[in-house]
């Protein structure tokens, strides 16, 4: 038996798309006199599956209510988002966001935080935990058996310039200037293609996203492209920098479930919804991440 | 004769009741059909050749599972103009002879006509056990010594086909794997009676085979490890069954992990130059005369993964590799690192081996592994 919680009401209402259709069922399906039973039965036959997939008793969901614990799976090895600080605590954004989770389901985090990166999606596939939030990039081809919910960080590649440079607006910007990128990196491939669109754009190797951001901190480059984590942390460690514009790439970090816990997904994104809207998550990334 | 007729009539009257809707959905198909877009026309063109700096460098490429041709194609041509005379392929036996005796060549003539086309030297890995070879409920690396005949008799169909094409032979592939062989206890012993049969069977199809054992995964496992057994102890295992007269060269797969390729070998390392354990192995049993061959090999620059580098380190280090052995390695006749590219992305660690994306951008590694061998500028 579910435990009642006042509070999962608020998550179960997260929009369901099936009412969207609705409106074509008459283009599809002409309701004559003689198609009239055959409707009924396919309207039926929908309902009954629709009954089957809300109340299936293998969701997750019931029993980490009924449980009380909601237990989170990592890979406590990838600061700032999930490790073990030098007191031996598990810290970092992703345990912050599974205690919030958890505390909005009205239950308790338990961490199984030694788990490898590589066997993340096993672990849910074992029934070793419930949901996995390991700054987990979303894998298209993981989707026959697992599902997603809406991207908390993305982690993508970004432009940064000197803070009070005001005609960088966008990579367009950027002929007969100086890139600095980390060497071999996606940054570094953006910055190459542009290279052949503008007309003198110079790109500057650098051995890390960290040199290539010093880079545009001391003058000697006019802008970075680097990782989006990179920049958040140089910008929250005082150094005179902001990124612009657009997203250059998009690696979305987001929960991980198993595919079948559609009630779980729901919950998840609800309560990801709410601390979007009230200030949690961006308070949790400007605490972690040092931005918003 | 009647039931034609009434069939004949059947149909007539079926078109003239619904013809204008027969006649809207052959339109339909018509439109369908001509909205396709047209067949790429492929080229060999004439024949390439490979200028590099070093003659050792190569890549495994992974054009098992690509479908079109022009891909192929453009996949080998940017191997060629990143100045790499080597590659390693996979051509899976189950793919090939599906059914007894019964063989499609369609596929493989297709990458070894465009390798050849290049100026490419290949070397075949051959493994991937067809169900008709096996017990139900095996894996495709399952076989068991009964079928050790076929195989070898696949070996040489294989060289027999591409006699004056492919000479080099990979037999199976990191056998010191459990699940790379069929998910049982690892066996030297066994490994060693499949190089035995299938070694005179290759010589036999072509008398220039080079048949390469070994492909040994680098891993530290102990003995009595259900994973596996490391490396080392494998080829010991293997020289201790008798091996050293059935392969001409050993395979090895020499990951870097977290170390830059000069880091110094140990037992318990796994490093680019533990390569020099395994050649020790070799000479300490009389095989000093026979070469070695990287089939897999280099570095990964994943963000999360802890055995990758960082990206600017892996660029160094694949450089730093490719001439470290040239210098040092007088036995070694190729490094073939993995892999060039991938048919499609997998959206995880896998991704940060290429050199290649997808869709054909060259990654930095690329550009700088094309400047290395003297081809800056070559690919745009």
């Amino acid at each position: 038996m579910s435990r009642q919680n006042p509070r999962l009401s608020a998550f179960i209402r997260v929009p369901f798309s099936a009412p969207r259709f609705l409106p074509l069922a008459p283009r599809l399906l002409p309701l004559t006199p003689r198609s009239l039973p055959l409707a009924s039965c396919l309207l039926l036959l929908a309902s009954c599956l629709l009954l089957l997939s809300a109340c299936s008793p293998a969701d997750r969901l019931d029993r980490i209510l009924e449980t009380g614990v909601l237990r989170v799976g990592m890979d406590a090895s990838y600061p700032p988002f999930e490790y073990i600080d030098g007191e031996g605590n598990l810290v970092g954004l992703d345990v912050d966001l599974g205690r919030e989770l958890a505390a909005r389901l009205g239950v308790e985090a338990r961490f199984v935080a030694n788990l490898s990166y590589d066997g993340l999606y096993d672990a849910l596939t074992a029934d070793v935990v419930d949901v996995v939030i390991s700054a987990l990039y979303v894998d298209p081809t993981r989707m026959a058996d697992f599902a997603y919910s809406y991207s908390y960080f993305n982690a993508g590649q970004v432009l940064v310039v000197r803070t009070g440079t005001t005609d960088i607006r966008a990579m367009a910007d950027l002929a007969g200037r100086t890139l600095a990128v980390e060497w071999g990196s996606e940054g570094d491939v953006v910055a190459r293609q542009w290279a052949r669109r503008l007309a003198s754009l110079t790109v500057l190797p650098s051995g890390t996203a960290e040199e290539a951001l010093a880079r545009v901190a001391s003058g000697e480059a006019d802008a970075a492209v680097v990782d989006h984590l990179s920049a958040l942390q140089a910008i929250g460690k005082g150094m005179p920098l902001r990124t612009v514009g657009e997203m250059l790439t998009d690696e979305p970090y987001a929960i991980a479930v198993r595919r079948e816990d559609g009630a779980l997904l729901r919950a998840v994104n609800g309560a990801l919804t709410a601390m979007e809207e009230d200030g949690t998550l961006p308070r949790l990334r400007q605490s972690w991440l040092g931005g918003p | 004769m009647s039931v034609l007729h009434d069939l004949c009539g059947k149909i007539f009257r079926i078109g003239a009741t619904h013809g204008s809707l027969l006649l809207r959905l052959a339109l339909l198909l018509f439109i369908l059909w001509s909205l396709q877009p047209p067949r790429v026309l492929v080229v060999v063109g004439p024949p390439q050749e490979v200028r590099t700096t070093n003659p050792l460098v190569g890549v495994h490429t992974r054009l098992t599972d690509e479908v079109e041709e022009w891909k192929i194609q453009r996949t080998l041509q940017m191997v060629r103009e990143m100045g790499a005379p080597w590659i390693v392929e996979f051509f899976p036996w189950a793919y090939i002879e599906p059914r007894p005796g019964q063989f499609d060549w369609a596929h493989a003539d297709m990458v070894i006509r465009h390798a050849r086309a290049q100026g490419l030297t290949v070397i075949a890995r051959l493994g991937f056990v067809p169900e008709w070879a096996r017990p139900e409920d095996t894996t495709f690396n399952y076989i068991d010594p009964e079928f050790y005949d076929e195989f070898a008799a696949f070996v040489a169909a294989f060289l027999t086909h591409y006699r004056g094409e492919v000479n080099h032979v990979i037999i199976w592939n990191e056998p010191n794997l459990s699940l790379e062989w069929g998910y049982r206890p690892v066996d030297p012993a066994a490994y060693t009676e499949m190089l035995r049969v299938v070694y005179p069977a290759a010589h036999a199809a072509n008398p220039d085979a080079v048949v390469l054992a070994g492909a040994l995964a680098p891993t530290l496992e102990p003995p009595g490890s259900p994973a596996g057994l490391n490396d080392l102890d494998y080829l010991e295992g293997m020289y201790a069954a008798g091996a050293a007269p059935y392969f001409d060269a050993l395979a090895v797969h020499a990951y870097g992990t977290n170390f830059p390729p000069e880091a110094e070998p140990a037992p318990d390392v796994i490093n680019f130059r533990r390569t020099e354990l395994l050649r020790a192995i070799m000479e300490a049993h009389g095989d000093g005369h026979k070469p070695v061959y990287i089939t897999e090999g280099g570095w990964n620059d994943h963000p999360r993964w802890a055995r990758a580098v960082r990206p600017a380190q892996r660029v160094a280090y694949t450089i730093g590799a490719y001439e470290w052995a040239r210098q040092n390695w007088p036995w070694c006749r190729a490094v073939a690192f993995w892999a060039f590219r991938y048919p499609a992305p997998l959206h995880n660690f896998q991704d940060y081996s290429t050199f290649v994306t997808p869709d054909f951008h060259p990654k930095p590694i690329y550009l700088a592994v094309q400047e290395y061998t003297g081809n800056g500028g070559m690919t745009e």
